[in-house]
């Protein structure tokens, strides 16, 4: 239960508890009793007079009226006190000043972090100048007594919390000097056998724990490559003793397993400059919990913005916008989202189109950061154009568009075009580079050829995404009868497959669990070789040649080894239940139905994040295939929403890409206002993107009225719609063509370079195109002066979907009167400088 | 066609299909460097204004340390290898047997022995930035050690790029990072000159008069408002579009790559580096990198990058330090030679690392693996004191027992020796927040 959840009512008394797990036992901490108390919830504005402190709760069950309870002497509890503020609940934690009675039973750090002394029980108020808190009480218990520990679930995550487990140290495949735990603790079964067997039992000395080696070793006595890692004393130190002293027990088989971190507060608004305490409980298989905020790892996505303690404080700085904290521990992950307001108002907001509008201008309102103006059509026409259709609008399309009067031409220009070849040429040519679709060899080439036709046909038809995808996971036979088995001839391996499929379709990138437990994620080992079980009846057979061969799906029963136990694992699903595929189906249908099904929690999330970055250049999650809890979404509601709509629609591309165009986020100005420069993941304003390079080049050959051949292709074919990504260009090279070598976007490079520059303002190329004889500035040469003005005028329309200012116009009219001599030339200069320009360059 | 690595035949291998052209850091006005700010952080440091320059040779792969600088003659024979010290033209310096001509050079160098602060990453880039590749990662990430010079003093000639990176690519990406320019943008990143855009450096098909033109309408029409992109990419672009402008219109930097330019013999000092042996996924030990380097640094570039070899020994460790060892001892030496002879030595620093150790025990193919703890570094020129051998491992070369040096006090050290001092000096992040270049200050033994 989170704090979200807890009545407002101030005037009637009101208790909540949370279950502290110490070990085995239980206790039920009581945190508040009082009538007037306040459980701060974020965003609330419900305020009522007097007392503005209060207790966070803690409580993650509602039963009522059971204390705080610190079961032995390593309990410990973090408090989190607060103020009510109009815009929010403040921290206070490390700033009030607590106050218990009686005295010596526990003691609070500065901050807040209950530390017990001896048996009894305490009321605890906090203060600040006259303002107090109302009480609560905590009681501690079996202070004395030596409480049996468990191995996985108490000595493990010191060695995570304090890096001897990371990849650079013991945790690293080989170990370090001869010591190896598992990586970051994910098998405690293991680590337990290392430190209790391996060599000769010196690590480990029940009869004087202190000259343990494990414990020499940490406090640096006995020399450490890695350093001191623990203090004398310390109460991890006291609690490894402990462990040793107690005969390192592993724990019973009915000891309860952890099943659940939460994080204390789920969100807060932060003001620049302010902190944080967090707390973490834990949840076990048992029901019962635990306070383990200093074993917790944390980490900060944005360490410019806000960074956070060891002990979970965490600091904001002075930049508006959103910040996650992740804190990890024995495999699960929580996170706190922080937003930082920048503060600013507008009377005025564009008007919502929709559900992306709702969730976009929300968040804006949050950050107080104001979205710019709605895009005039000329921009808005040139930057659909480009988008959905891979290329520039034709002189008569921008003429007709601008003079068309109806309300909603723009939603009909998106229906246009979504209708035409540009559409297909253009998704297709995204897909087809992270499907891998290349030419390696001069006899591959046929199969890239029918697999190209087969996307861009997919697509122009509309095919639903769950069946394209069916289509490819599933493909077997030849492909001449079924193209997409061009899938399984370049992604040529079984390791590759699932990663592909996993990084493609779900947005989830599994190269490391296939070695060892997903670091940031939680997919382990078995995950991985469960999902790789469904392809595992996959058969290669010879075909007309070793570039055209046939696959097919052998009568097998689905299985895949685990690479430590051994153990045959049925194919399951990432997250799914294990499947039972009778031998004579094709088991990649279960993949596919289980990939597909309403239910994925990742199929749809992904598909439309990657669309959503297409279209503004930044995807809600970055990179856009790297769906992690640990790597959270700029704006949670706005992809739930999308991916909502997606299933919804029968995964219906076409109607996905037509709402992102239709809404008013997407047809925001780029210009910023005052507030909205800095913003780069709030959408308050179109973001520029120079065009990609494919697209770059028809438009160049577009203005300069040329054509660029391909090897082996029809003369007039646009870079645009070629059918892999092994066409020798230069030109398409340098501006960051992928090469389709691997499933990630990340191989289309859009960012600026000299060679670019270079190439654009001087190569042969370029000047080849500018000066072509029968080309636009040859021809326009030969008409007659007079005419100038409409020429300049219409390469203005053409480049730039607008009319030349006058300033502008005068500009070029004046360097045509000074080239009388050599027109051509003029004219050559005038093209070469637009197609210079970044408002050419760019989509803006 | 134009040669760039001297002959076609001494092309460097391993150069990639894809050949980016980068550049940055030139024109003034993008990073609001003024004359004045030159002579402030010149002044700083009580230097005249002379050209300083840094070659940055990164051993990508990582470098046993214990087979280079310090031989662990003590250790047992499962951890000290097969190489034995020689002693040097220093007394009481002594350093691995693969290094003949350097040993003779000893006096002039300073090898660091117990470098630490490493992290366990097979990447160039603590070795460029002097930090980790998460600090700032949300807005770009820290500058290199070239960006963050071109930045600050900006070009020393307007046709000639500041910072130059000769890493050839690798298929390993990250050993062949030139360096990148972090939060301040494509501008500032290192010009890297190989593939067919080198063509384009020389004016196709129009005369100088007629570019001249040209760039007068280009600027009175390109008037799109910039403040639009806050993603940096059109300001690159506006960036990148001066400098290319000012490399049409001289030739100084294309001279400067071209070794049949070079005097033969000096070009013969160097060696070819060749065969490749032990490259795979890394660089090759393309010898003529090194003096492809120092003319840069003549013709006006501060800093050069190259990556050096492929020194991730897992297997055949001590076949590999022989070979890529052997090799780097005649081209360093050269280097040194040369550029003692022109004068240049005192205000040329080349640094010689990589980007961790490697472990003390030989593993069963006779190689070493990953070793963070502790790493070592070669230091020459500069200004620096050289004779001199700073810190210590202990008996088995695990860990520094004596004066551990941090990555970032070498990365200090080379910007003291540019004229910048590395304590006082900041950058201004997008943010508008100043970030110090480093947060250690450089070697003192060694200033």
């Amino acid at each position: 239960m989170s704090p979200r959840t807890y009545p407002l009512e101030s005037s009637t008394p009101f208790a909540a508890t949370a279950i502290c797990r110490i070990r085995n036992s239980i206790c039920l901490a009581f945190f508040a009793t009082a009538g007037a108390l306040y459980f701060g919830l974020v965003g609330n504005e419900s305020l009522f007079a007097g007392e503005t402190l209060y207790f966070e709760s803690h409580s993650i069950s509602t039963e009522s009226h059971v204390p705080i309870k610190l079961i032995g002497s390593d309990a410990r509890w973090q408090l989190l006190v607060s103020q009510r503020d109009p815009s929010g609940p403040r921290d206070l934690t490390g700033k009030v000043e607590y106050k218990f009675e009686p005295s010596g039973v526990i003691q609070i750090d500065p901050n807040g972090m209950v530390i017990p002394l001896r048996n009894g029980t305490v009321r605890v108020t906090a203060s600040l100048g006259s303002e107090q808190s109302e009480p609560i009480e905590i009681e501690v218990e079996r202070f004395d007594e030596p409480l049996s520990l468990n191995f996985a679930n108490q000595v493990v995550p010191i060695f995570t919390k304090l890096g001897c487990n990371s990849g650079g140290c013991h945790g690293k495949l080989a170990g370090q000097n001869g010591f190896r735990l598992s990586l970051l603790g994910f098998e405690p079964q293991e680590d337990f056998e290392h430190l209790i067997k391996e060599s000769r039992g010196r690590r480990l000395f029940p009869a004087v724990p202190d000259k343990s080696l494990l414990l020499q070793k940490a406090i640096n006595v006995s020399p450490h490559g890695g350093g001191q890692k623990l203090e004398l004393d310390s109460p991890e130190y006291r609690l490894l003793r402990r462990w040793i002293e107690q005969s390192m027990p592993y724990g019973r088989d009915t000891d309860p397993v952890l099943t659940a971190i939460e994080l204390i507060p789920k969100e807060r608004r932060m003001l620049r400059d302010s902190s944080q305490q967090l707390s973490v409980i834990a949840k076990y298989s048992d029901g019962t919990t635990e306070n383990i905020t200093r074993t917790v790892q944390f980490e900060s996505n944005a360490p410019d913005m806000a960074d956070v303690s060891v002990s979970g404080l965490v600091s904001v700085r002075q930049l508006a916008g959103d910040v996650s904290i992740m804190a990890r521990y024995q495999g699960k992950v929580a996170v706190f989202r922080a937003s930082i307001p920048l503060g600013a108002t507008l009377d005025s907001w564009p008007e919502s189109k929709g559900k992306i509008d709702d969730a976009v201008f929300a968040k804006l309102k949050t950050l107080g950061i104001p979205p710019s103006k709605p895009s005039d059509d000329g921009t808005f026409l040139r930057r659909v154009t480009i988008d959905i259709a891979g290329r520039l609008p034709t002189a008569e399309e921008s003429q007709r568009f601008l003079a068309d009067t109806s309300k909603d031409k723009r939603a009909a220009w998106i229906d246009v075009l979504l209708e035409s070849d540009g559409y297909a040429d253009s998704f297709a040519s995204k897909w087809n580079a992270i499907l891998r679709n290349r030419k390696t060899t001069p006899e591959s080439q046929f199969g890239s050829f029918l697999f190209h036709d087969w996307i861009r046909q997919s697509l122009y038809e509309n095919k639903p995404f769950d069946r394209f995808v069916r289509e490819i996971v599933t493909a077997s036979g030849s492909i001449e009868t079924h193209p997409p088995v061009v899938w399984f001839r370049e992604v040529s391996n079984i390791e590759s497959r699932v990663e592909d499929a996993a990084q493609l379709f779900l947005g989830q990138r599994l190269q490391c669990a296939r070695c060892h437990h997903h670091p940031f994620e939680k997919w382990s080992q078995a995950d991985y070789f469960q999902m790789s079980a469904f392809f595992s009846t996959m058969e290669k057979k010879e075909g007309r040649s070793a570039q055209d061969p046939v696959f097919v799906s052998k009568a097998a029963t689905a299985s895949a080894p685990h690479p430590k136990s051994g153990k045959s694992l049925k194919p399951a699903g990432l997250d799914g239940s294990v499947i039972d595929i009778d031998s004579s189906v094709d088991p990649r249908t279960a993949f596919a139905d289980w990939m597909t099904d309403k239910e994925n929690p990742f199929f749809a999330k992904s598909l439309v994040n990657r669309y959503w970055k297409h279209f503004f250049g930044k995807g809600m999650i970055e990179p856009e295939d790297d769906l992690r809890i640990t790597n959270p979404p700029s704006n949670p509601e706005l992809l739930e929403a999308l991916a909502a709509g997606f299933v919804a629609s029968g995964y219906d591309l076409k109607q996905l890409v037509r709402s992102i165009c239709n809404s008013a986020t997407y047809q925001l100005a780029s210009d910023a206002n005052e507030f909205n420069q800095g913003d780069s993941n709030g959408y308050s304003r179109y973001y520029p993107k120079r065009m990609n390079a494919e697209v770059l080049l028809d438009s160049l050959d577009l203005i300069c009225g040329t054509q660029t051949s391909f090897e082996g292709m029809p003369t007039g074919t646009k870079a645009v719609s070629l059918p892999h990504t092994s066409f020798g260009s230069y030109f398409l090279t340098v501006f960051g063509r992928p090469e389709s070598t691997t499933a990630c976007e990340c191989e289309r490079t859009q960012t600026a370079n000299l060679a670019q520059c270079l190439h654009l303002l001087n190569s042969k190329e370029v000047q080849s195109k500018v000066s072509d004889s029968s080309g636009r500035a040859a021809n326009w040469a030969k008409q007659p002066p007079q005419e100038e003005v409409q020429r300049i005028r219409e390469i203005y329309l053409l480049a730039f979907c607008r009319n030349p200012t006058p300033e502008e116009e005068q500009t070029a009219l004046r360097y045509f009167e000074s080239k009388r001599a050599n027109v051509k030339d003029a004219y050559e200069d005038l093209v070469w400088a637009i197609i210079n320009s970044k408002e050419f360059l760019f989509n803006h | 066609m134009l040669t760039i690595l001297g002959q076609a035949s001494r092309m460097c291998d391993g150069i990639a299909r894809r050949s980016f052209l980068k550049i940055g850091g030139l024109s003034f006005g993008v990073g609001g460097f003024s004359l004045a700010d030159l002579y402030r952080a010149e002044a700083a440091t009580g230097r005249g204004s002379s050209h300083k320059g840094v070659i940055n040779i990164f051993l990508g792969g990582g470098p046993p340390h214990q087979d280079m600088w310090e031989i662990k003659t003590d250790a047992p024979s499962e951890i000290r290898g097969e190489f034995r010290p020689i002693p040097t033209n220093v007394t009481g310096i002594q350093i691995c047997e693969v290094f003949p001509q350097l040993a003779k050079r000893m006096d002039k160098a300073a090898v660091i022995r117990s470098v630490v602060g490493c992290k366990d990453r097979h990447d160039a880039y603590q070795c460029m930035t002097g930090w980790f590749n998460d600090e700032l990662r949300s807005i770009g990430g820290r500058p290199a050690i070239g960006s963050a010079v071109s930045k600050l003093l900006g070009p020393k000639d307007p046709a000639v790029p500041p910072y130059v990176g000769l890493a050839a690519k690798t298929q390993h990406v990250p050993w062949s990072d030139a360096g990148n320019p972090g939060f301040l943008g494509a501008a500032y990143s290192p010009f890297k000159p190989d593939g067919p855009g080198m063509e384009n450096m020389k004016l196709q098909g129009i005369g100088l008069d007629r570019l001249q033109d040209r760039r007068r309408l280009l600027t009175s029409l390109d008037t799109l408002n910039r403040n639009i992109d806050s993603s940096g990419t059109m300001a690159g672009l506006d960036a990148f579009e001066q400098r290319a402008l000012d490399v049409l219109t001289s030739s100084k930097l294309l001279d400067a790559l071209d070794l049949t330019k070079e005097d033969p013999k000096i070009v013969e000092r160097y060696g070819s580096g060749k065969p490749y042996q032990y490259q795979y996924d890394g660089a090759p030990t393309c010898n003529d990198h090194l003096l492809i380097a120092r003319r840069l640094i003549e013709a006006g570039v501060r800093v050069v990058s190259l990556s050096y070899g492929r020194w991730d020994s897992h297997g055949q460790n001590f076949d590999l330090v022989r070979d890529h060892g052997g090799k780097l001892d005649q081209c360093l030496s050269a280097l040194i030679d040369d550029l003692d002879e022109r004068g240049m030595l005192n205000d040329v620093s080349v640094v010689v690392w990589g980007e961790f150790g490697r472990t003390p025990k030989i593993n069963n193919g006779a190689g070493r693996d990953h070793w963070s703890q502790v790493s070592c570094a070669y230091l020459v020129g500069g200004g620096i004191r050289g004779g001199q051998a700073i810190g210590a491992t202990n008996r088995l070369g695990e860990y520094a027992v004596e004066r551990p040096v941090h990555m970032q006090e070498i990365v200090a050290t080379l910007y003291h020796n540019l004229g910048i001092e590395p304590e006082g000096t900041t950058l201004v992040d997008p943010t508008g927040r100043p970030q110090h270049l480093v947060d250690r200050g450089p070697i003192s033994e060694l200033i």
